[in-house]
């Protein structure tokens, strides 16, 4: 932990793989230590064990305990340490085991990582990354299955970020870990081994604040992001095979978040369905429904459609039917596209 | 089955707060290493370790559940046995307050929850008394006064303590009883509760079962502090340590110590020293490869607490015989096979009940949700 010079990877191969998106965060994690010796990791369990998700896997055989460590288990101290590193000048990339563990470390989140800039004038800063898993779909009751993006999208001064694709989750992690400003980035847990996908051989970032069009269409745009985008893609089959043209919309960060992109798209389709697994009351979309009403009032052919969780603790029984599948977005787009 | 109270609370003496070694009175050979205490007749011995070879029979069959693939969560208690039915003694099961942490399941059973209603709640089902809310293996049970299980680490030591200070205020002879692992002794809320409970002359009992690890890290890694129980001291109350693998140790110094905090002279913190023989939970079954020796595993099996009552017992010259052994394991294993039968027949709680308990009274929002997915359920979508 003492040397803090940068050094240039040599860039690897470049041929493109297929893999997992928890096998995406490992590499962005592993080339990003190789890269810069500022950059330390740790959590509970994310040493020897490599995480309960496996994430670290191999990283503390590679690196060193000075680099990878365990912590006592406390997520205030976890989130904590990590302000105080960075503004002693380390890259910390901390891991809290589920984004329901936020909790205790809620206040060093808001009140430290996401004010010192602010507060200091820029003098100090907390350059920092929590990576956590989150959302549902995995049966894990309401203490493994929340979707909390909305109590830190709510707090200037962090940015918020939750990929659905391998090659997302490995260029946003590494911008992440390399930009200026602490970053909250959700792991869709459920989509760790469901999505997979093509990587590039060599070193690429993906900027945070860019949405990306995962298909073009031109008669409604449905926007989402996280782990219910596998299910905005089966609905777009099932409206594309009703011959139905759908543009498919992924945030993939939600502070700052595309409203560019997402104006021009529902200007041209005139119609937006925005899902989300998260309660509704509250819950980032309408923030996004606020803007495309507000800026794009005059091409709208149909009130701006949502997609939601229920406003009701993450059940465990009903994990499946909580959750905003296939054919309630497509319901949603007929009411739409029917207007 | 076990559903009354195990037993009356004991009269004890000379047991001394802050001790440099885990006080005990059974050595690992079974052999007492002071006098006994009186009250421990070889009949009450055989009532308790039977109700540890349950719970220990109860965990053997539920990861066989798990492993079926009809349940998806179970975190076992096996090798801590004393420590859950020592503590049960002292507890006042459906008088005293029992805010507990997710792997009490043994304590549960031995304060006299039915297993039907544990099983319930592992399977989610209709007979569950949570309603299928919780991932499994979080119950509650309002007639035992056993407080529904949070799983986020020291979540239930704050509202402990509010307990404890309702119970003083109230005026009750009633105390709370909070347990937790060692790894919650890290969290800002243990700290806060504790401190609390200490400003406040609390009536709340703290019990740390002490099992050595957090998932994969260990006590050494959780703090530098020398044990658990000397923290008790900075915050102003009576720690003890006591053998967790030593189901005589457990009851007289948990009773010792819940005799004190009922007589109105605020918290204490006992811990017990144990050792989680199986995985964490089904999360990592692969513990002995990653972060922990199979040398150390052995180490503890050969402290087995169940194994240790029944060489005690054997030394009283009232051995439990092996056909005798073998004959309570069948009994629970039948139970076991029962009860999950019995829950299972009451199928799955319906999607409707979904919308219940998140308020007292259902909020227009709510009544609209629950009228959509009602109109995409009856439309025959899935
Ligand atoms: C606030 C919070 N952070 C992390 C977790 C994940 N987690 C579940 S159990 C556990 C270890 C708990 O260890 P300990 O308190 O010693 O109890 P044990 O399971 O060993 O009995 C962790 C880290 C959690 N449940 N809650």
């Amino acid at each position: 932990m003492t040397a803090t010079q940068e050094r240039k990877v040599e860039a690897a191969p470049a041929e493109s793989r297929t893999i997992n998106l928890i096998t995406a965060v490992t590499e962005a994690l592993h080339e990003e230590m190789e890269r810069d010796s500022r950059v330390v990791l740790f959590g509970q369990d994310v040493g020897a064990r490599g995480g309960v998700f496996m994430a670290t896997a191999g990283l503390q055989a590679t690196f060193g305990k000075e680099r990878v460590f365990d912590t006592p288990l406390s997520e205030a101290a976890i989130v904590g340490a990590a302000v105080g590193m960075a503004v002693r000048g380390l890259r910390p990339v901390a891991e809290i085991q589920f984004a329901d563990y936020m909790g205790p470390g809620f206040d060093q989140i808001i009140s430290q990582a996401a004010k010192l800039r602010y507060r200091s004038g820029g003098q100090y800063t907390a350059p920092m990354v929590i990576r956590t898993p989150s959302g549902g779909g995995v049966k894990g009751g309401h203490h493994h299955s929340q979707s909390p993006e909305s109590y830190y999208t709510h707090t200037p001064g962090l940015k918020v970020v939750m990929p659905s694709t391998p090659y997302d989750a490995k260029g946003l992690l590494k911008a992440a870990i390399r930009g200026e400003d602490p970053v909250i980035f959700f792991e869709p847990k459920r989509l760790y081994r469901a999505s997979k996908g093509e990587v590039p051989g060599h070193d690429y970032t993906v900027k945070i604040g860019e949405a990306a069009i995962r298909r073009e269409g031109t008669d409604l745009s449905l926007i989402g992001y996280g782990g219910v985008m596998p299910d905005l893609e089966r609905a777009a089959d099932a409206l594309g095979a009703e011959g139905v043209s759908v543009e498919v919309i992924d945030l993939r960060s939600l502070v700052p978040w595309d409203k560019e992109l997402v104006l021009s798209s529902v200007q041209k389709t005139g119609r937006a369905v925005l899902v989300s697994e998260a309660p509704r009351i509250s819950n980032f979309m309408g923030e996004v429904a606020y803007s495309i009403q507000a800026e794009a009032f005059d091409s709208l052919l149909a009130p701006v459609g949502q997609v939601a969780g229920f406003d009701i603790p993450y059940p465990y029984v009903q994990d499946k039917i909580y959750l905003p599948g296939p054919n309630r977005i497509t319901a949603a787009c007929v009411q739409a596209l029917n207007y | 089955m076990t559903t009354s109270p195990l037993v009356e609370p004991l009269p004890v003496t000379g047991i001394q707060p802050f001790t440099k070694e885990p006080i005990r009175y059974i050595g690992e050979d079974g052999l007492p290493v002071r006098p006994l205490p009186t009250a421990y007749t070889p009949e009450r011995l055989r009532e308790l370790h039977s109700v540890m070879l349950r719970a220990r029979e109860f965990d053997r069959k539920l990861i066989t559940l798990l492993r079926q693939g009809r349940t998806t969560f179970y975190a076992q208690s096996s090798g801590m046995e004393a420590t859950q039915v020592g503590l049960a003694h002292s507890v006042r099961p459906g008088h005293d307050w029992v805010w507990p942490y997710y792997r009490d399941h043994t304590l549960a059973l031995a304060l006299g929850v039915p297993m039907f209603e544990l099983i319930s709640q592992v399977l989610g089902s209709n007979s569950d008394p949570s309603r299928g809310r919780q991932m499994p293996h979080h119950f509650a049970a309002r007639k035992q006064n056993f407080v529904s299980i949070s799983s986020s680490i020291a979540n239930q030591v704050p509202p402990a303590t509010g307990t404890a200070m309702a119970q003083k205020y109230l005026g009750t002879d009633e105390i709370t009883i909070c347990t937790f692992g060692d790894g919650a002794t890290s969290e800002g809320d243990w700290h806060a509760g504790m401190n609390m409970a200490g400003a406040m002359a609390a009536p709340c009992l703290f019990v740390c079962e002490n099992n050595q690890w957090a998932i994969s890290t260990n006590l050494r890694g959780q703090t530098a502090s020398e044990n658990i129980h000397i923290k008790a001291k900075a915050y102003g109350m009576p720690g003890f340590y006591v053998d967790g693998n030593d189901l005589v140790a457990v009851m007289e110094v948990c009773t010792h110590a819940a005799e004190w905090v009922r007589a109105g002279n605020g918290p204490a913190l006992v811990e017990c020293l144990t050792y989680r023989v199986g995985s964490h939970s089904n999360a990592d079954a692969d513990a002995e490869k990653h972060y922990r020796t199979r040398e150390e595993v052995q180490e503890w099996l050969g402290r087995d607490p169940v194994v240790r009552v029944e060489k005690l017992l054997e030394h009283l010259g009232h051995p439990i015989g092996s056909e005798e052994r073998a004959n309570m394991i069948s009994a629970v294993h039948r139970e076991v096979d029962e009860q999950v039968i019995r829950a299972e027949a009451t199928g799955q709680p319906d999607w409707r009940i979904m919308f219940e308990d998140v308020y007292a009274d259902m909020p227009g929002h709510l009544r609209e949700e629950a009228a959509m997915l009602r109109a995409e359920q009856e439309g025959g979508s899935k």
